[in-house]
């Protein structure tokens, strides 16, 4: 398998001149991973963790039906791979194929085998031996008071940043578009409907539900080409950038402080639903289509002058492909629920690693669906007007030019067969990834006549799963805010008192709705400022969780192979040390936020902006400005964080007594060897024993 | 040699059974009853299975209370990654 694994990666990085076979890629990948996940997770099973089945975890411990529920292993792999994975690797990889398919490609593999999978598995082991504790409070134990308050407002700062370019996304996908814009409008009312049933009518029947919405999500997919076609419809559905960041601004504000069960979670239920059979069926179809890869290994826009957004491929195809080789979210849900599930430490292997390394196949069929495309259409649909021009004419000369030959005629069809009136300058990922979803499915199912139906499933799976990263995520933000406001005044943090709630959720929405806003109206695209910041603020958090498995692995002497984190650590903290300095400072106005800033400001004082653009053009002056502080503030977080740490492992080394592990103790299982699951084995289990105490 | 010819047709038709019928069925179960934990359909089986004290058995949540309960608990802290 190594020698097939390694052949079809030579074939990947060594092949020039005739378009590569998709297959390629998949043998190359599932046999890195396989390889990677018999032995180095084993060796890190083994030798750096030494997992101990004979421990009791804390879903037997404290074992109480809610929280603590121990879980059959594949069942928990299910749910953790459901969590962790969201939209950004399928739009990182798009994003990253301006490259080429060659740089992504390699950091999704190295990325995920080398850092990804072993934060993932090591976070999750660490929460297990801690009863389920969270990376802020691991980190406030193992690291110092202060590095627990970095990860906090780390987290926070992510989760704003997250929101607002997510947002980003959906609204370039549904701008301009009444078929999907009316799909995705009525996913509201009918998770609405199946909020009332799950908690009125059939309490707690997710399955019956979740196939009911799943089929009434399915025909509005297809009654959106009726609304499409009724010129009065489509008229209502026709909606600009700025009025659908202002809907979702709208709808994040009602998720969050609507009960739980109205919308959010039966929205979440349909989400994962979708999302499950999407990329199975994307899996199914690369697999039964092999499509070609019409994009080259490499780019001329490796050397930072790319249409998508600017920056050297160092280091800005490691900041922009997060979550499909790293991502610090991933350390949260390692340290929240799933931790709380485990049946036993070994499980963590396969759920820690296994699912990273799932995610991260997700990533590389991102990248083969983005890559099947012509080059020149990829670049198309990606850039903004700015760069290519707003008309088929100019963006096919453009492109053209650049060496990646496009017909204007070639975009008009496609927006044709695809049921959309433009598809030019859709910058953010989504699109161009439903594109060439929509072409692999219709090569599978129903041919060229089915392209606009898979176009907009594409686009409706991809929006409605960031809806629900929307959705969740800004209530989790509002529980972090009314957190923090708590420890000003008391009462702010109780969660169940309205004015806290409105207040709370206010501030979260209108945070991350205002980089939403600035998104929308950048010259520039949006996706040129926004993802790469964060990119920086994911990996900067996946820095902080490494920080914290390095302290731990230090405190349990395992300083022969602290370079399993350390080395992705430092290559981390390099990366976004790098990234957050070139776009803060870079000359190039393209790529930093001051040298954007002063350049609009020089125009404004040599009287180059007309008077009717001079207020939009400070407003994006001072969105620059804004940008590049809050870089600063993340960058400056990881240097204090850093420090925190080096002193606190100058002081394990020099053996301080304060220096402990805050481990729980040891108590031995009662659980026979073969118990291995919850619901279906519960005899096994004797539900009426009080459970042991730790 | 009747016998035996009997009995290694009566094996082999268990075999088939097995591989046709019965292991088909209890992987169908098994796929079914995980589906369903999954999603979360049989949490509500799960907590009324839960070790608890004597107090705690004798003010068990309804399924309504429970469902909502448990997505309250569930969405409030991060359970979506990016």
């Amino acid at each position: 398998m190594a020698l097939v694994g390694a052949g079809a990666l030579g074939g990947i990085a060594f092949h020039r001149g005739e378009p590569l076979n998709a297959t390629w890629f998949v043998v190359a990948t599932a046999c890195c991973y396989l390889v990677a996940y018999r032995f180095y997770s084993a060796f890190i099973a083994a030798r750096l963790l030494t997992l101990d089945d004979t421990r009791a975890t804390p879903s037997e411990r404290h074992d109480d039906g809610r929280d603590f529920v121990p879980t059959n292993k594949w069942i928990l792999f299910g749910h953790h791979f459901a969590a962790i994975a969201g939209p950004g690797p399928l739009v990182g990889p798009t994003l990253a194929a301006q490259f080429g398919y060659l740089p992504g490609t390699l950091w999704l593999i190295a990325g995920a085998v080398f850092a990804g999978c072993v934060q993932d598995f090591i976070i999750l082991f660490c929460s297990i031996r801690r009863d389920g504790k969270t990376l802020g409070e691991i980190a406030r134990e193992e690291v110092s008071q202060r590095g627990g308050f970095i990860a906090q407002l780390a987290v926070l700062a992510i989760m704003v940043i997250l929101l607002g370019v997510v947002a980003l996304v959906i609204v370039n996908a549904l701008k301009s578009s009444p078929w999907a814009t009316f799909t995705l409008a009525a996913t509201i009312p009918i998770a609405l409907l199946l909020g009332l049933y799950l908690r009125f009518l059939r309490p707690g029947r997710v399955l019956e539900a979740s196939f009911i919405g799943v089929a009434l999500v399915l025909f509005v997919v297809v009654a959106g080409q009726w609304v499409a076609e009724s010129p009065s419809w489509a008229h209502v559905f026709t909606l600009s950038g700025v009025t659908l960041a202002f809907a979702l601004i709208a709808y994040g504000f009602a998720a969050s402080a609507l009960p739980v069960w109205l919308l959010l979670a039966p929205r979440d239920y349909l989400s994962a639903f979708i999302k499950a059979g999407a990329i199975f069926s994307l899996a199914a179809g690369i697999l039964l289509v092999r499509p070609q890869v019409l994009m080259p290994p490499l780019t001329r826009f490796i050397d930072g002058s790319g249409p998508v957004f600017a920056g050297k491929i160092f280091p800005f195809c490691f900041i922009t492909i997060a979550c499909g080789a790293i991502s610090g979210f991933h350390s949260l849900i390692s340290s929240g629920t799933t931790p709380k599930m485990i049946l036993r430490e070994s499980h963590a292997r396969f759920i820690g690693y296994g699912a990273m390394l799932m995610e991260s196949f997700v990533g590389v069929m991102a990248m083969i669906a983005a890559c099947a495309m012509t080059p020149g259409v990829y670049f198309a649909i990606n850039s903004p007007a700015s760069i290519v021009g707003a008309t088929s004419d100019a963006a096919a000369s453009t492109i053209s030019s650049w060496g990646y030959p496009l017909r204007a005629q070639t975009m008009t069809d496609l927006a044709r067969s695809v049921g959309e009136q433009t598809l030019l300058n859709r910058a953010g990922g989504a699109p161009s990834l439903a594109v060439g979803m929509a072409q692999i499915f219709s090569s599978t199912i129903g041919g060229p006549r089915l392209l606009s139906i898979w176009y907009h499933f594409a686009i409706m799976f991809e929006a409605l799963f960031i809806l629900t990263v929307l959705d969740a995520g800004t209530r989790v933000g509002r529980f972090m805010v009314q957190e923090l406001g708590g420890r000003v005044w008391k009462p702010f943090a109780r969660t169940a008192w309205w004015p806290g709630i409105l207040i709370s959720s206010a501030l979260i929405v209108g945070a991350w709705g205002y980089f939403l806003y600035q998104g929308v109206v950048d010259p520039l695209g949006g996706i040129n400022s926004l993802w790469p910041l964060f990119g920086i603020s994911n990996q900067l958090l996946a820095a902080v969780a490494l920080v914290v498995a390095t302290t731990i692995l230090l405190k349990m002497k395992r300083i022969r192979w602290i370079w399993l984190t350390l080395i992705p650590m430092a290559w981390l903290i390099i990366i976004t040390m790098t990234a957050s300095y070139q776009k803060i400072f870079d000359p190039n106005p393209r790529l930093g936020f001051l040298s954007y800033a002063n350049a609009l400001a020089a125009q404004i004082a040599a009287g180059k902006i007309p008077a009717a653009k001079i207020a939009d053009t400070q407003r994006v002056i001072f969105n620059q400005r804004l940008d590049a502080a809050v870089t600063a503030v993340l960058a400056a977080m990881i240097i204090v964080l850093i420090i925190e740490a080096l002193l606190q492992w100058y002081r394990i080394l020099s053996s301080d007594p304060k220096s402990v592990l805050h481990e729980t103790a040891y108590v031995a299982t009662r659980w026979p060897q073969d118990f291995s699951g919850a619901l279906y084995t519960a005899t096994v289990a004797e539900p009426d024993a009080p459970a042991m105490e730790g | 040699m009747h016998s035996v010819q009997a009995e290694h047709h009566g094996h082999a038709g268990k075999t088939c059974a097995f591989v046709f019928a019965i292991w088909p069925g209890r992987l169908a179960v098994k796929l079914w009853m995980g589906i369903r934990e999954w999603c979360g359909d049989s949490a509500y089986e799960r907590y009324l299975q839960a070790p608890r004290t004597n107090s705690e058995k004798s003010r068990l949540l309804t399924p309504a209370e429970f469902y909502v309960e448990r997505v309250n608990r569930r969405y409030s802290r991060p359970n979506r990654c990016c």
